[in-house]
């Protein structure tokens, strides 16, 4: 009694807290207004006279808030000091990297933007770092007006309807990392050699092709383990779904794995759930069986162990993760077991049912309180758009860090990953056009990425910020549902696989599944309204 | 007569039986505690590979010293970083001290007008705390406590926990001792010193346990307030961040930004745990015996 009480007192008093803080840093109008008066000068003088110059008369320190750790062994000053002798002769300014390190990044990350120090530039992403929640509160200044006379290769570059995917009450908060392709869309890594030994000779692209190397592997390979998932890892129900059905996950979390999608692309307005149609009961009736059939092992509930590391040693014949990993793993394979023959089996390439990353994955903002957001914006053009500043900032010194041959990428000779390693993090406006290719990629990456490029459709919930305050409860307890009951229906071990899809659905509705989904379907639809409003 | 002999036999032997039983239960309890030390020591010295293939061994199928050589790449800043903790633990712990005992003395002196309403401000902050960022904003903006080391040690001086423990310790001291001692003509500082902290030691003793701990384990004020600019950082701050990064490097799913290297994640961690720990498992005995003491003391008085 005494405990709820004061949970309830409690919770009330973080509430005068949290509105009394969000209070406190929604923008003053004395902030816009100064910007604005800025803007207004140096756009007067830049129409004044078509070659009049920015004022850079006075030297200024622009920090870049990057998240990682922040490099120990020397190489990134000697970097930082070449980058910034180029940054001097051209805009007179010097860039400090701000590192946010990987321990306990979420909160220190909101804290710095909470807490109004001054930031310039700032890596942000709509998906991983709250960038929507941080623009609500006022962390970030609107950029339309200073984008075109501050930074006008990327104004150009950015096409309107990219600017449009960036912009919180019709104003732009970031700038989006756009230009650069990454493809982090999952499925299955799987060895091309055994696959062959098994009759499979062109590439898997269903389930059930999948199924034919399991059992092959099962049969043949003893010692191997088909997939040694762990039971805690939900890909496969969400990888059914996306070689199943058009549909596309929406960014609402119902726990363990998603249970709300968008129909399709073409309706993607449309709150869906698979779970409620015959899908779930399909892939849980093949769970069943593969988990019948020996496919993982018998504990896979509450096995732990690392599928990577085990595909690595030839232990297990599949791993489950996305292109990108793919890549990394097709060049340590080919080293660990010569003629392996990785390949990846995309859960797209089912039905070509893909999207792209969002393009609001990595992106740059500018801190409300930044002093010289002009500069910061002249600062990050350079680095984006200058080929020289480019590679500086993500590869290192040519020479120390890398070298070119025949337009690719190497390692030189004698690098040493200890002492030669550099990074700087720059997730916030990577461009195709200034990358130099690496040379040890795999060969099949160019047809891997165009086949992608085929079919790929652009994602549609950039923008889409979920207001969990009407559904609180219900999505509590539906999270705790999937959790509770999820992996036993996705490894097949919750018995008859109807019955099992049948009473996670009645507890979902129990839950008030339904009021989730109704209030999914408004705010899609509201959010409908914004997007081709902006348009 | 042979009935008392049989009774003294069978005493005897229920003796025997309740000590072995005793030895056994404790030397097992022992080796329950021991085991999974030994298995972290085992594994930070197994090679990640063979981890991997066989699991967690007491004893190394394949020797390595990789995870130390990681945990250690730069023995100056790892040296630097015990110094850092080693200093606000000792600095921490003589001064948390002190003015804790102080204040617990003094919040349970009956000619002390307010006392219970100041104990009750004291016990409100464990009820009602401001949360994560009023706290980073007045350490931030208005103490500017931001990459000073003040940040780290001022807020682990006192808990009022600590307070308690003290203040119904030194209840057991009557009264009447510090009236005495003002007849005699001592002061209240003086009373203090001689009397009350020499009567008090093995309270010190516990608490003084509590804070060194604290100290010695503190990384999340270290976390917030600490920036990775400064040179040297708490121990355990430094040592999370190593595995922090090695599991985010390999684990990352929330970007696909960081290029994937080979990092001994699992012996790391254990590496890790055992750099952690070792100061720690050395000092524990020379103040266990006050510990135990203290312990039982708070608990009768509640």
């Amino acid at each position: 009694m005494m405990k709820k009480k004061k949970k309830v007192l409690g919770v009330a008093l973080a509430a005068t807290l949290a509105v009394s803080l969000t209070a406190c840093t929604t923008p003053s109008s004395t902030d816009k207004g100064s910007t604005d008066k800025a803007t207004t000068t140096a756009a007067a003088t830049a129409a004044g006279g078509a070659t009049a110059k920015i004022d850079t008369s006075e030297f200024q320190t622009i920090s870049y808030v990057m998240l990682g750790d922040k490099p120990k062994n020397g190489q990134f000053e000697k970097v930082m000091e070449k980058l910034n002798a180029i940054l001097k002769q051209k805009v007179n300014a010097k860039l400090e990297i701000k590192w946010v390190e990987w321990a306990d990044w979420q909160t220190k990350y909101n804290l710095l933007l909470a807490s109004g120090e001054p930031v310039d530039l700032i890596t942000v992403a709509t998906d991983w770092l709250d960038t929507w929640q941080n623009a609500q509160k006022g962390a970030f200044q609107p950029l339309d007006k200073l984008l075109p006379v501050y930074a006008p290769l990327t104004w150009k570059e950015v096409p309107p309807e990219n600017w449009a995917e960036t912009k919180y009450k019709n104003q732009i908060m970031l700038i989006p990392e756009d230009h650069y392709t990454q493809w982090v869309n999952h499925g299955f890594l799987y060895r091309g050699d055994w696959a062959k030994e098994f009759g499979i000779t062109s590439p898997i692209k269903d389930w059930k092709t999948m199924e034919t190397y399991f059992q092959g592997v099962k049969d043949k390979k003893p010692g191997v383990v088909p997939w040694d998932a762990n039971g805690t890892a939900a890909g496969n129900i969400a990888g059914y779904i996306n070689s199943y059905t058009d549909a596309i996950e929406l960014p609402i979390s119902t726990g363990l794995f998603g249970l709300v999608y968008g129909k399709s692309y073409d309706e993607k307005y449309k709150a869906y759930s698979p779970i409620l149609d015959d899908t779930f009961v399909n892939f849980a009736k093949m769970m069943k069986d593969w988990g019948d059939k020996g496919f993982w092992r018998e504990d896979v509930l509450n096995y732990k162990g690392d599928n990577r590391s085990e595909l690595e040693a030839g232990k297990s014949s599949v791993d489950q993760h996305h292109t990108q990993t793919f890549l990394g793993e097709r060049i340590k394979m080919d080293k660990l077991q010569p003629g392996s023959d990785l390949q990846f089996f995309p859960f797209s390439a089912t039905r070509n049912n893909l999207v792209s990353m969002s393009i609001t994955h990595g992106g740059t903002s500018i801190g409300a309180k930044s002093k010289h957001p002009e500069r910061a914006l002249m600062v990050y053009d350079l680095i984006r758009q200058d080929p020289e500043v480019y590679r500086l900032m993500n590869y290192g010194l040519e020479g120390v860090q890398y070298v070119v041959k025949d337009g690719k990428r190497y390692r030189p000779d004698g690098y040493d990953v200890q002492r030669d390693d550099f990074y700087t993090d720059f997730w916030g406006g990577r461009i195709d056009k200034n990358e130099i290719p690496d040379g040890n990629d795999w060969v099949g990456k160019g047809d891997l990425y165009a086949s992608y490029d085929k079919v790929k459709k652009a994602y549609p919930y950039g923008r889409f910020v979920f207001d969990k305050a009407p559904v609180t409860n219900e999505l509590t307890a539906i999270t705790q549902i999937v959790g509770q009951m999820g992996p036993a229906i996705l490894y097949g071990k919750a018995g008859d696989p109807v019955k099992a899809v049948d009473d996670f659905r009645a507890k979902l509705k129990a839950a008030g599944f339904d009021k989730l989904m109704t209030e999914i379907q408004k705010q899609l639809d509201a959010f409908k309204t914004t997007v081709e409003s902006s348009k | 007569m042979e009935q008392v002999i049989a009774r003294q036999r069978g005493t005897d032997f229920s003796s025997v039986a309740i000590r072995a039983f005793g030895y056994l239960f404790i030397g097992l309890f022992a080796l329950c505690c021991l085991l999974p030390f030994l298995l972290v020591l085992g594994t930070s010295l197994t090679a990640e590979k063979s981890i991997t293939l066989h699991g967690y061994n007491l004893w190394p199928k394949e020797f390595s010293t990789f995870a130390y050589k990681i945990v250690f790449e730069n023995p100056a800043v790892i040296i630097g970083s015990y110094g850092v903790t080693l200093g606000i633990t000792i600095v921490g712990t003589t001064v948390g001290l002190f003015i804790v005992a102080m204040t617990g003395y003094s919040l349970q002196r009956p000619d002390f007008p307010y006392r219970n309403r100041i104990s009750f401000f004291i016990y409100f902050t464990t009820l009602f705390q401001g949360g994560v960022v009023p706290f980073y904003l007045i350490m931030t903006q208005w103490l500017h406590l931001k990459d000073s080391y003040m940040a780290v040690l001022l807020p682990g001086l006192m808990s009022p926990f600590l307070i308690i423990m003290m203040k119904s310790f030194v209840t057991s001291i009557p009264h009447a001792i510090t009236e005495s001692a003002k007849m005699d003509g001592a002061g209240d500082f003086k009373i203090f010193t001689k009397l009350i902290l020499p009567m008090t030691t093995p309270a010190l003793a516990t608490i003084g346990l509590f804070i060194a701990l604290g100290y010695w384990n503190e990384w999340y004020n270290a976390m917030l307030f600490l920036s990775p600019d400064m040179k040297y950082r708490p121990l355990q701050l430094f040592l999370y961040n190593v595995v922090t990064s090695a599991d985010f490097i390999k684990n990352s799913s929330v970007s696909s930004n960081v290029q994937p290297r080979d990092m001994p994640l699992e012996s790391m961690k254990m590496a890790t745990a055992v750099v952690a720990t070792g100061p720690v498992i050395l000092f524990y005995p020379m103040v266990q015996k006050y510990f135990i003491k203290g312990i039982t003391v708070g608990a009768v008085k509640g």
